[in-house]
């Protein structure tokens, strides 16, 4: 089976689902911060697909690469707010940082 | 260049007063013992006596210059009309006068001089600035006024020595508790109005233009405001001070009118022409009308309008072709505007009330300001002015000059406070001066007011030394032989008095007023005979003569001879400090000999170098039974007769004062009582301050208190109304505001409040949810939008 | 070609669903190791050759030791699990399906080859850009590396990446700060 744009799409909203789901599971703060990776990445494989296989070219890629540095930024910030967090509570459980309750 | 010295020389004795006030009214205050030090005085003294210095220094120059061609020019042309000259010197002289007046102006030289000092605006070609005119009338009186301020000045730092303390006491104010008031001494403040007063006279003089004048004209004015009402705290002070400065506003508003018309017709205010290098580069007023031969104004024929020309007398033209000029009536209301100026300044009837109430000033201010120079100013400006006068005009003068010197007399005859004698014999001067301008006794006029300047300068210090010496004891009936107690002031006042009346004595040593005021009735005869339709003009004045001896010998023997009517006064009594005895001295000396030579002393010629041209010829009738003015020729023809009844009236007033006064022949009293409807008409001053109370003062208070009533009655009202109405409308407006717009914005915040709380719930703070709730959202968007645009 | 495509494809989603079910964090880690270096290779076969040596290095070699490293800090225990209560999970994974079928529909319904003749049309190209698509290999270093200085030489009239490059490495350094701020030894406070 030849790959086409299809193929890439549905990897990238595997992808994507299955990242949103560990946000949306994980109490762990790690593991949200997994999820958000994996997000990112779904998305990652969709702007290749499309540099690929339709007229947007070179930009896909370039944003990927933006993306991808992002997200390097991203984790760093996100891994010290969770240090943060642990020395505060002792623990990465996010259900115990419900101070925003209305 | 002779123009630019004199410019220089008379700009500094004119701006050091200015420099003296600025020092002494900023700096008089810090010495090391300020309310004690004279040095503000010396300051002063030293201003005004460089200032005569300087003004003597440019006399001097100018005459130089035209090698006082004034002097002999004169002297021929006076000669030949003078009586008392021989038959034989008569013809030589008349041919050589004759031979003078071919080419008078040409073996003159230039006398008179003018330029500009500074341009205080340009308003398209029209300009204002401050300009000089110097001529020998210009020198005269800055010689006069320099030489009167300084003696004056000296004498004021005795007179006024008793301000320098630190608590002066002033009995003559009263605190509301009923006490005296006590102030600290003012004695460099005095000093400082002063050296300004000297400052907007010398500026006046100076003046080059019209405008200029009234700038300096409000400026004594404002002086003479200040020094009236010095001792402040007096409410009668402070009145007198108001009421002249208001008086005088009532003239310079007819000033203000003249200005406008000028303005309007001529574009110039300047009196001369400013000349370049013989080129007339700007023309003055005085060349703008040209008289023909017959010393009338030139004039449009049929419209009878005055035609304006240029320096040869040629008509100048609009840029229409037109001929410029001015209607006549127009001229005659420049002329009289001017005049209700001089009228309001000087004093003369209407306007005369102000000036004995002025009194209440310290007594160098009245000998200063109210008798030698500020008031003389209005004569001043009429003499400068005297070319734009027609005969309408002038006729109005010698009238108005007529009335006030017959009422001032006889008031002056039964005043008895010694410097209201001297103020009423002031404003009857004054009369003498302006009539003899109308009657075109030009240099007559401006000869008495420089005659009349010292020695009634002289009287007025005379009576400051006597109330200095009897302790601010102004009534005369409380005085009486002060002779001996104080004899350097009872002589020096004798020659004042003696001057004043116009006495003769033998060998040519005249008393100064002898030939000044016969050259006023002399000219008035001459118009009598002119005009003998006008010849109260001739019989007021001569009759006035003799009042004045009158009164002048009756003041001298009330206060200086007979028995002493109060122990108290008479034993503290006491001669007066050299400052104050010196300056008297010196004007008894100017006041006796400053007219040395009559018409043909150095004074006079001097005076007369600048005459307007059309004087000495006189003016013939413009039309039938039209006013005719009397040149030279015919006043000096009736001069010995209008001399010798002038002194006869003299004469007999002072003989009749000695029987009054002098002996005890009769008794006053009686007189005064079987007089009482005349004494009493004269001792409340014609009744004028009655007369004006009742035409200005109580319809001015009627309509004040009408506004006050409609004021308070219809305006308040009205406002109280609106007022009442605002509350009203606030309080509505509350309601509305608490129940309508409070409630619909506390609607909204309720609402917002339980829809927050409601939506509280969805806040779980728990992260994943929120993550739930995204996808849930994005989930149900797609699913609207797929049912929504399917395909 | 295809084989590689179905093993790296498979990878990438089975470790993606292993990351979703794994309980301990440390074998989370290590599925994402997995499954994003599967999408590296999907990268290579995508001919971005770039972007895939980029996902190696910077995600798979940076990124995830970071979170390793972050693991290791803050685990309390060797297998620290905290786990998440079942109907949560139910909920979660019914509605990941829902999405998941959602997005498999839209790419489903989407004219792929129609939309892209669209906006070939719309941008005046008329080919796709030389090098692309072509079935010869990737070589995409020259023309990123031309992109993110300002020049496209591959595209006509196109603009290049300069400003976004420039703020990106200025939101690098931003970050570096805030992350060293944020995560300093603090000295601890008392708790009252």
């Amino acid at each position: 089976m030849q790959p086409d744009l299809s193929s890439y799409l549905f990897i990238g909203a595997v992808l994507f689902v299955c990242g949103v789901i560990c946000m949306a599971t994980k109490r762990n703060a790690i593991g949200v911060l997994m999820g958000v990776e994996l997000v990112l990445n779904g998305a990652n494989v969709n702007f290749v697909a499309f540099s690929k296989y339709t007229a947007l070219g070179l930009d896909g890629q370039v944003f990927s690469l933006f993306v991808i540095v992002l997200a390097a930024a991203e984790a760093a910030v996100a891994l010290a707010i969770v240090l943060n967090f642990y020395n505060n509570h002792l623990t990465v459980d996010v259900d115990r940082g419900n101070k925003l309750k209305g | 260049m002779v123009g630019e010295t004199l410019k220089f020389w008379l700009m500094i004795a004119w701006l050091l007063p200015l420099a003296g006030f600025v020092v002494e009214i900023f700096f008089g205050f810090y010495s090391k013992n300020p309310r004690h030090s004279k040095a503000a005085a010396w300051c002063a003294v030293g201003c005004i006596g460089i200032g005569f210095l300087c003004s003597a220094n440019a006399l001097r120059i100018w005459g130089n210059a035209n090698d006082w061609c004034v002097l002999e020019v004169a002297e021929h042309s006076n000669a030949h009309a003078d009586p008392a000259h021989s038959e034989e010197t008569h013809d030589a002289d008349k041919a050589l006068a004759d031979h003078d007046h071919s080419d008078a102006d040409s073996a003159k030289g230039q006398t008179a001089y003018s330029g500009v000092i500074y341009t205080l605006g340009v308003f398209g070609s029209l300009e204002v600035t401050l300009d000089y005119y110097i001529d020998s009338l210009t020198l005269v009186m800055f010689t006069m006024v320099t030489l009167i301020a300084t003696c004056i000045h000296l004498f004021a730092i005795g007179y006024m020595s008793d301000e320098l303390t630190d608590e002066y006491v002033d009995h003559s104010a009263h605190t509301a508790d009923g006490g005296h008031v006590h102030r600290p001494g003012r004695f460099y403040r005095f000093f400082a109005f002063m050296s300004l007063f000297c400052f907007a006279m010398l500026g006046l003089v100076l003046a080059g233009n019209i405008f200029q004048v009234f700038i300096f004209w409000e400026l004594v004015g404002i002086c003479s405001f200040l020094l009236i009402g010095f001792y402040t705290e007096r409410k009668t002070a402070s009145d007198a001070a108001n009421k002249a400065f208001i008086m005088n506003r009532v003239g310079d508003f007819g000033f203000l009118i003249g200005l406008m018309v000028l303005w309007t017709f001529f574009g110039t205010f300047r009196f001369g022409d400013t000349v370049v290098d013989d080129q007339v580069v700007d023309q003055g007023l005085f060349s703008m009308v040209h008289r023909d031969n017959t010393g009338n104004l030139t004039r449009e024929e049929f419209t009878g309008d005055v035609l304006i020309t240029d320096t040869h007398g040629h008509v100048l033209t609009n840029e229409d072709g037109s001929n410029r000029q001015i209607p006549y009536y127009l001229m005659v209301v420049v002329g009289l505007g001017i005049f209700a100026g001089c009228v309001g300044k000087s004093a003369q009837f209407p306007l005369q009330t102000w000036l004995p109430d002025a009194m209440e000033g310290p007594t160098p201010v009245s000998a200063l300001v109210h008798s030698a120079t500020m008031v003389a100013a209005g004569v001043y400006l009429a003499g400068r002015f005297f070319p734009m006068f027609v005969q309408e005009v002038l006729l109005t003068i010698a009238y108005t000059g007529c009335i006030t010197l017959f009422l001032a007399a006889t008031i002056a005859m039964v005043a008895t406070d010694i410097k209201k004698v001297l103020a009423y014999s002031t404003i009857s001067q004054l009369g003498y001066m302006m009539l003899g301008i109308g009657v075109f006794g030009w240099a007559a006029g401006l000869f008495h007011l420089i005659t009349h300047a010292f020695f009634k300068s002289l009287m007025f210090l005379c009576s400051g030394s006597v109330i200095y010496g009897c302790h601010h004891e102004q009534e005369m009936p409380k005085m009486g032989g002060l002779l001996w107690k104080m004899p350097i002031t009872a002589f020096t006042m004798l020659v004042g008095v003696c001057a004043i009346s116009g006495f003769w004595v033998p060998f040519g040593l005249e008393f100064s007023g002898y030939h000044s005021k016969d050259a006023i009735v002399a000219s008035a005869l001459a118009f009598n005979y002119a005009n003998p339709a006008h010849f109260l003009l001739f019989l007021i004045p001569l009759l006035t003569a003799g009042i004045t001896a009158f009164y002048m010998f009756r003041m001298w023997f009330y206060t200086f001879v007979g028995k002493p009517r109060d122990q108290h006064v008479h034993e503290h009594a006491h001669e007066s400090p050299w400052v104050m005895t010196v300056p008297l001295v010196i004007l008894a000396v100017f006041a006796w000999f400053c007219a040395y030579g009559g018409e043909s002393g150095r004074l006079y010629l001097m005076l007369t170098g600048d005459e307007p041209a059309h004087v000495a010829a006189g003016v013939t009738a413009a039309t039938a039974g039209g006013i005719v003015l009397p040149g030279h020729d015919a006043i000096h023809a009736v001069h010995g007769q209008a001399g010798t009844w002038a002194l006869i009236a003299a004469l007999s007033g002072a003989l009749i004062a000695y029987v009054l006064y002098g002996t005890s022949v009769v008794n006053v009293e009686e007189m005064k009582r079987q007089l009482a409807g005349v004494h009493g008409f004269l001792a409340n001053k014609w009744h004028f301050d009655e007369l004006y109370d009742a035409l200005f003062m109580k319809p001015a208070h009627k309509v004040a208190a009408f506004c006050a009533w409609f004021d308070g009655a219809v305006f308040d009202r009205i406002l109280h109304s609106a007022a009442k109405a605002t509350v009203i409308v606030s309080k509505w407006d509350r309601v509305f505001d608490e129940n309508v717009v409070d409630g619909f914005v506390n609607l909204i915040a309720s609402a917002t409040q339980s829809v927050g709380t409601s939506l509280k719930v969805v806040q779980t703070g728990r992260l994943r949810q929120y993550v739930m709730f995204i996808v849930l959202g994005v989930v149900a968007l797609f699913a609207v939008m797929f049912t929504t645009f399917p395909g | 070609m295809s084989w590689f495509f179905t093993i790296f494809a498979l990878a990438a989603c089975l470790g993606a669903v292993a990351v979703v079910i794994s309980q301990s964090v440390v074998r989370m880690a290590f599925w994402l190791v997995v499954s994003l270096g599967s999408v590296a290779g999907l990268f290579f076969l995508a001919d971005a050759d770039f972007i895939g040596a980029a996902q190696l290095l910077i995600y798979v070699g940076g990124t995830l030791v970071l979170l390793v490293f972050g693991i290791m800090l803050t685990a309390s225990g060797p297998y620290m699990k905290i786990p998440a209560s079942p109907a949560e999970t139910v909920v979660a994974g019914l509605i990941g399906l829902m999405f998941l079928f959602m997005v498999f529909s839209t790419i489903n319904d989407v004219d792929w080859n129609g939309s892209k003749d669209r906006i070939m049309a719309a941008s005046g190209q008329t080919e796709k850009p030389a090098g692309f698509d072509d079935g010869s290999e990737g070589n995409t270093l020259r023309p990123l590396g031309f992109a993110l200085l300002g020049v496209r030489p591959d595209v006509k009239d196109g603009a290049g990446y300069l400003l976004p490059f420039e703020i990106a490495s200025v939101h690098l350094l931003v970050v570096l700060i805030g992350a060293a701020y944020l995560a300093r030894a603090k000295r601890r406070q008392d708790v009252a």
